[in-house]
């Protein structure tokens, strides 16, 4: 069984990323597309760590302890955000808020 | 000469009368108000003062004494003698203020064959200074600027008294002074242009100094661009003399050191094609700049339309000082000019031609000033005739005598102008002598002196210009003679006219000539055409007291002579009667003859009759008594008698005759359409081109714009027609592609 070396964890990242973009592309839910950016965000969080890991220092996963945090109050924020929208509109549909178009 | 005020501290000169300018137009309008000219009284007093000792100086100071071993000492960096020079020329000095323009390494001198050729030579250098060069020239210069300066400010306090804009006025004068004192000083060509184009700013905002006149404000652009052609021939001169010879200072380090640009176009055995080539023509470009200040035939149409100017103006500026710089300039420039025989001849023949045509204008006119100011023309072209015939003496000694009684004349008819409530038309008016008995005897000797008459200082002048241009061509001496016929019949003309005969003035003021005055009350009201008995109680009593307690009126005057304008005509009519005997036994002649201007030109010269103010020379010429002395002074006498028997006896004989032939009469009283002959000629095709322009501006140019506008807009509007749909996946789609191009932009690299 071969070692987990840094290509496997930046895979990891990589997939977890993509996956995000991709559910963010596709689906008009708001609270789905908002789960995928937090998915990519996820895969840069792993991609962090993994460089840090990597270069022997602490300074990847200090990053991400931070960015963990700003995640954590920005979804408090943008979930609060989706459910004003929800009352508004009576839907989730992001299609809905098309007339906020400059 | 060295130990002179006038010498250490020439640079007073020009900064007095600058203060008092500057003086008289920041306070002028606010606390100095009727009491502005006492700033550039001052100022060009003390700067009379100066030129006059230093005039004095010269003449009957040390003159020949050995230079000072301690000058550079005594006097520090201002003072450059150098000790050959000195010799040579112990009255000529160069003055450097300090370094103006500095282009260029000076250390550089260029390529070693011809380290003065800057054409081709990219790495030679500027070197301006703004410094002085006093010599002879110069001195008379400063003397006729200044003095007839200060006696004009003066007469201006009475002419002027009341204007709105009083202190405007005396502060361009002041600015005026100080700008032509430069042009006089200036050590180099870039200083002469400086004082060149401050005089004509001046003689701009003079002209129009009376804003609410169309007329007025219509003659100051015409002086100003008809000037710009001149200028612009003048400007490629100095450019072209810097290109051909590395400088445009006069004489460099000094006289005798062969680095400056009047000794380097003597030095032609080592010249290059191309110094050849602009010697050439520089006197050419040079001329078209003096031909257009000092309005000579193409470009002379500005100088009658500046009579639109206050009386002062007309008399200090484009009378006296300003319109002779030309003159001045050619007999400065003298060795660039009198080898070039092609040049000096067109100068001699446009001076003479412009002689006769100014006089043959000035015969049919009838406003005092026009006539006065075709005559100034007329006598720059004696000028320039005596520069071109290389007899420069002559013309600056005509230059001398002609800024005293031509500044007398001007100023004569501005009292004209103020008795008579602006009015100026000479046919509305008859026998002043009765109302302005003063004015009527110094008329009387301007006139003499204009017309050549045996004795006055206009006929020793003139005589020695005919002289010349008899030496060079009868021909042209006999069109000078024919000229000066004429002007001693238009000048006695227009005296018999205004100031002899029965009693008769202008019966109401006309508004449209009203120079900006209110209409003089008692004037109007005292020579109503009628009572011509009271006229002589007004002249016997001219102080302005007897008047004062009736008219309790602090703006106008009291009396048709106020005794300051009289105390500087008198003093002009001094000049203007006497001035001739300066050039007694060739004194003036032999004064400017040391001036290094003046005799290198001689040595170049080899022109029989030609007048540098060298002794054998001139004896030549002149030889005391001669011929043409006898005959200029006949045709002068013959003319005045022609006018009289014309204008004072037999008033309706000249109308007879001028009816009798009619066409040409016509003719002369248009002025040859000459003006006419521009505007369809030059002014009105040009107009068309600018409208053509304008079109061509607004549609191509502009539509060329606004079709380059258009583009971004265009591509604004589609891009966000596709992709600002309001889609939330759009604009994440338009990210990712961006921050794809990107990438691969990175990658593919």
């Amino acid at each position: 069984m071969t070692p987990l070396t840094l290509e496997h964890f930046l895979a990891v990242g990589a997939i977890m990323f993509s996956i995000g973009l991709i559910g963010f592309m596709t689906r008009r839910n708001l609270i789905v597309m908002f789960l995928c950016t937090e998915l990519m965000f996820q895969g840069v969080a792993i991609n962090l760590i993994a460089f840090g890991h990597y270069h022997g220092n602490l300074a990847g996963q200090a990053f991400v302890i931070f960015l963990l945090v700003i995640a954590a109050s920005e979804a408090s924020l943008a979930l609060g955000l989706v459910i004003l929208l929800f009352r508004q509109r009576n839907t989730l549909d992001a299609d809905a808020w098309r007339d906020l178009k400059g | 000469m060295d130990q002179l005020f006038a010498v250490q501290h020439a640079y007073l000169i020009p900064l007095l009368p600058l203060i008092g300018a500057m003086v008289a137009g920041l306070f002028g309008a606010r606390h100095l108000k009727q009491e502005s000219h006492w700033p550039i009284w001052i100022g060009v007093g003390a700067s009379a003062l100066l030129a006059l000792s230093l005039l004095y100086g010269m003449t009957f100071g040390s003159a020949s004494a050995t230079p000072p071993d301690d000058a550079s000492s005594s006097n520090g960096p201002l003072l450059q003698p150098i000790a050959s020079a000195i010799e040579a020329y112990p009255l000529a000095r160069s003055v450097e203020w300090f370094t103006w323009i500095q282009a260029g390494d000076p250390n550089n001198q260029g390529s070693p064959t011809h380290p003065q050729v800057v054409y081709g030579n990219p790495t030679a250098s500027l070197h301006v200074s703004a410094g002085c060069f006093i010599d002879p020239l110069t001195a008379i210069m400063l003397c006729v600027i200044t003095c007839i300066g200060f006696l004009i400010t003066v007469y201006a306090k009475g002419y002027m008294s009341g204007e709105s804009g009083y202190f405007r006025f005396f502060a361009y004068l002041g600015l005026f002074i100080f700008a032509m004192t430069i042009l006089v000083m200036g050590d180099n060509l870039i200083m002469l242009y400086l004082g060149w184009e401050g005089v004509g700013l001046c003689s701009y905002l003079l002209i129009g100094y009376y804003t609410e006149k169309p007329a007025a404000r219509e003659a100051a652009k015409k002086a100003f661009l008809v000037n710009r052609i001149g200028d612009f021939g003048f400007g490629l001169g100095i450019m072209l003399s810097f290109l051909a010879f590395g400088t445009v200072s006069y004489f460099g380090q000094g006289v005798g050191t062969h680095t400056g640009l009047l000794e380097l176009a003597i030095g032609n055995t080592a010249a290059t094609g191309f110094q050849k080539l602009a010697m050439h023509w520089i006197p050419f470009l040079l001329m078209i700049g003096a031909f257009g200040k000092s309005a000579q035939f193409p470009l002379y149409v500005w100088l009658p339309d500046a009579m639109e100017g206050p009386t002062p103006v007309s008399a200090l500026i484009h009378a006296a000082t300003m319109v002779t710089a030309g003159v001045y300039m050619i007999a400065r420039c003298g060795t660039l000019f009198v080898t070039n025989s092609a040049a000096m001849t067109t100068i001699a023949v446009i001076g003479c031609f412009t002689a006769l045509l100014a006089a043959t204008i000035a015969l049919r006119q009838f406003d005092l000033k026009k006539v006065f100011a075709y005559s100034t023309i007329s006598q720059l072209g004696f000028m320039f005739t005596a520069v071109g015939c290389l007899a420069p003496v002559a013309g600056v000694f005509h230059l001398v005598t002609h800024a005293f009684f031509k500044a007398l004349l001007f100023l004569s008819s501005g009292v004209v102008m103020h008795a008579m409530a602006g009015e100026l038309d000479m046919r509305r008016m008859s026998g002043l002598k009765k109302v302005l008995p003063i004015t009527n005897i110094v008329i009387l000797i301007g006139c003499l002196a204009l017309a050549g008459f045996p004795l006055s200082s206009g006929f020793f002048s003139k005589d020695e210009i005919v002289a010349a241009a008899f030496a060079r061509s009868p021909i042209l001496g006999a069109l000078l003679l024919f000229a000066a016929f004429m002007t001693a019949y238009y000048t006695f003309r227009l005296y018999f006219q205004v100031f002899q005969g029965p009693l008769v003035v202008p019966p109401a003021p006309a508004p449209a000539h009203g120079h900006g005055h209110e209409p003089h009350d008692h004037a109007t009201a005292s020579h109503s055409a009628v009572e011509t008995d009271t006229a002589p109680s007004s002249a016997v009593d001219i102080g302005q007291t007897t008047h004062a307690p009736a008219h309790g009126d602090d703006d106008h005057h009291h009396s048709h002579e106020p005794w300051v304008m009289m105390w500087p005509l008198i003093i002009l009519a001094l000049g203007a009667a006497f001035g001739g005997f300066f050039n007694v036994h060739d004194a003036l002649g032999n004064f400017l003859g040391q001036s290094p201007s003046f005799d290198l030109a001689w040595k170049l010269t080899t022109v029989p009759g030609a007048n540098f103010g060298h002794a054998e020379a001139a004896a030549e010429a002149s030889g005391g008594i001669s011929w043409i002395m006898i005959l200029s002074g006949a045709i002068s006498v013959v003319g005045i008698a022609l006018a009289y028997m014309l204008h004072l006896r037999d008033r309706a004989a000249a109308e007879r005759i001028a009816a009798g032939l009619e066409p040409l009469t016509g003719l002369v009283e248009n002025k040859f359409y000459v003006d006419e002959l521009y505007q369809t000629m030059i002014v009105e095709p040009l107009r068309l081109l600018g409208r053509v322009l304008y079109v061509i501006d607004r549609t191509v140019v502009d539509g060329l714009v606004a079709v380059i506008s258009r583009v971004p807009q265009v591509l604004g509007f589609f891009l966000s027609q596709t992709t600002e749909r309001g889609y939330l996946q759009g604009y994440a789609a338009s990210m990712l592609l961006g921050v794809a191009v990107i990438l691969i932009l990175i990658f593919m690299r």
